[in-house]
């Protein structure tokens, strides 16, 4: 781990007033909801935690655009604006780059996010058994988050419009094609979350089920991860600068 | 340094037939040359392609075509090299919540040198921004930026240190400093190239030059040849007086001229010979009668100068 690289990137990160902005909301969001929720106290609170609180907010939306943002501020700006030639001229080996960088912004987003992950339901549940699903979240919620950093890294570092592309993956082919083709959910971070959580939940189907099994879902959250940080590495290591003539 | 025996006899530098395109637009086109220790300017108009071939030297493009050696080896693809490597980018970006002690120690950590703290000193002074090491990089001037990527650059005492117009927005205290400390590293045998689009900036710097002109390689060599080719040029002057034709006339008997062009009411002159001109122009019009209203040299941008050296190298090139 390149110490000089991965502190350097959570200053740069941490610098940015959008960043501490959207951190104070990604906290207050889910737990003013939670709150609310629990006020009117309709249905049952372990269905609704599981699918409305953890899975559509927050796994759904909050994690992927909390990833995106930071993955983006950790490599995407310094790309854009040049700044990415002062580490990149200096005889560091090109994983070195991508796994500080990465494991700046998973561990920036997860500081922020997994309180978040036991407060807010703990919250909504009001003292119901949740019967595995805050664990069972949590941990999907960890796993979601490095491998949503990893892809925003990579498409930060391979393309040149990484915030448009993300936003495209997340809300078109994951939210809209998700709904509509069962067959993406092979190929969906958000799915295999979703099934790591319910692996580990020892809740009812008929308050929460995932499209993929746990095993299945782990599996292919770690290829995910692994995969991106090869492809991130590879396209670092023939990174061009585009100059100004 | 056991690297030396391999690369003995070498060039640091060598471009060897290097295009590179954009798409259909080509900023590099089929350029080679050889660039030894001591300093060289890599000079050229802006947007003659000068960043895209100190990139693709710096390891940052891939040449389309054509090869890069730096230190004997390729550039792109090997990381390992810039242990031996100073690159001062052109763009203005630094790390704006850093400090500029911090920005050189950053670099010096990542060159993992023995003692980064002393290294970052060192390179600090001789870029004489030890009064602002501890301010934030984002409130520096354009001259104090352009000081404290150089510091970063040189930290770690590299064979070759390439430079991208580093004297821009410096004042001339700044770039007196900055050109002594160049010139010192030269007398240790580096490498330095410094890219500029003004030739003046760099022509009491630099003793070889290489001129990039709209991709291709205008000139490249001697500094003081190259000066010598920019002088023999032929100079135009627009000239106006009240009989044009009658001053063509006497004009072309003076042997400093060679050429008169008449067209409306405007009269164009080619010389050879500056000064010469200049002085004979208004005795010729007055021997004959003719009142001179106007003389005005009409190509002295650096452009021309850059096109007439393309001209001209490629005539002896045998392109025409």
């Amino acid at each position: 781990m390149n110490t000089t690289i991965f502190t350097l990137t959570l200053r740069q990160i941490s610098s940015q007033k959008r960043i501490r902005l959207a951190a104070i909301a990604a906290i207050l969001a889910p737990i003013v909801i939670a709150l609310i929720y629990r006020a009117g106290d309709v249905g049952n609170p372990v269905d609704w935690t599981a699918n409305t609180l953890l899975a559509s907010l927050m796994i759904t939306l909050v994690v992927p655009l909390a990833c995106l943002l930071v993955g983006e501020s950790a490599m995407g700006t310094e790309v854009e604006d040049g700044t990415a030639v002062y580490i990149l001229s200096k005889p560091v080996p090109r994983i070195e780059v991508v796994m500080a960088k990465a494991a700046a912004a998973i561990l920036l987003t997860a500081v922020v996010l997994l309180p978040v992950m036991i407060v807010a339901p703990v919250l909504s549940l009001d003292g119901a058994d949740g019967e595995g699903i805050v664990l069972g979240f949590f941990v999907a919620a960890a796993l979601g988050i490095c491998a949503y950093t990893m892809l925003f890294v990579l498409l930060s570092i391979a393309t040149s419009r990484p915030l448009i592309i993300g936003i495209g993956y997340v809300f078109i082919w994951e939210g809209l094609l998700g709904n509509l083709f069962t067959g993406t959910r092979y190929l969906s971070i958000r799915q295999y979350c979703l099934g790591v959580a319910d692996g580990i939940a020892t809740a009812p189907e008929r308050y929460f089920e995932a499209e993929l099994g746990g095993a299945v879902s782990l599996i292919l959250i770690l290829g995910v991860i692994a995969l991106a940080t090869l492809l991130a590495t590879r396209s670092l290591s023939r990174f061009e600068l585009r100059g100004e003539d | 340094m056991t690297k030396k025996a391999g690369s003995a006899g070498a060039a640091p530098i060598v471009v060897d037939g290097v295009s590179r395109w954009y798409g259909n637009v080509v900023a590099v086109n089929d350029v080679s040359f050889t660039i030894g220790p001591g300093i060289t300017a890599l000079l050229g108009p802006n947007g003659a392609g000068k960043t895209t071939l100190l990139h693709t030297i710096a390891g940052f493009l891939q040449a389309s075509k054509g090869a890069v050696r730096i230190l004997g080896e390729p550039a792109f693809g090997n990381p390992a090299i810039y242990g031996r490597i100073g690159l001062v980018p052109e763009r203005e970006a630094v790390y704006s919540f850093l400090t500029g002690y911090e920005f050189v120690l950053i670099a010096a950590r990542l060159h993992r040198l023995p003692d980064p703290e002393e290294a970052t000193q060192r390179a600090i002074r001789a870029t004489g921004m030890e009064e602002f090491q501890k301010r934030k990089t984002g409130g520096y001037s354009k001259g104090m930026k352009q000081r404290i990527k150089v510091a970063a650059g040189i930290v770690h005492d590299p064979a070759v240190l390439l430079l991208d117009e580093p004297f821009n927005g410096t004042d001339p205290a700044q770039r007196l400093q900055m050109m002594e400390l160049f010139r010192k590293m030269a007398l240790q045998g580096k490498c330095i190239v410094v890219s500029s689009h003004i030739l003046e900036e760099v022509e009491r710097l630099a003793d070889d030059i290489v001129v990039i002109v709209a991709g291709r390689l205008a000139a490249t060599g001697d500094f003081r040849a190259i000066r010598r080719l920019m002088t023999d040029r032929p100079y135009s002057f627009t000239v106006r007086s009240s009989d044009n034709r009658g001053l063509a006339v006497a004009l072309l008997a003076d042997t400093s001229v060679f050429g008169a062009e008449l067209k409306g009411d405007r009269l164009t002159v080619q010389t050879s010979l500056f000064s010469e001109f200049v002085r004979a122009a208004p005795r010729v019009a007055r021997d004959t009668g003719i009142t001179l209203r106007e003389l005005v040299p009409v190509d002295e941008s650096l452009e021309s100068v850059f096109s007439y050296l393309v001209a001209h190298s490629s005539q002896s090139r045998g392109r025409g």
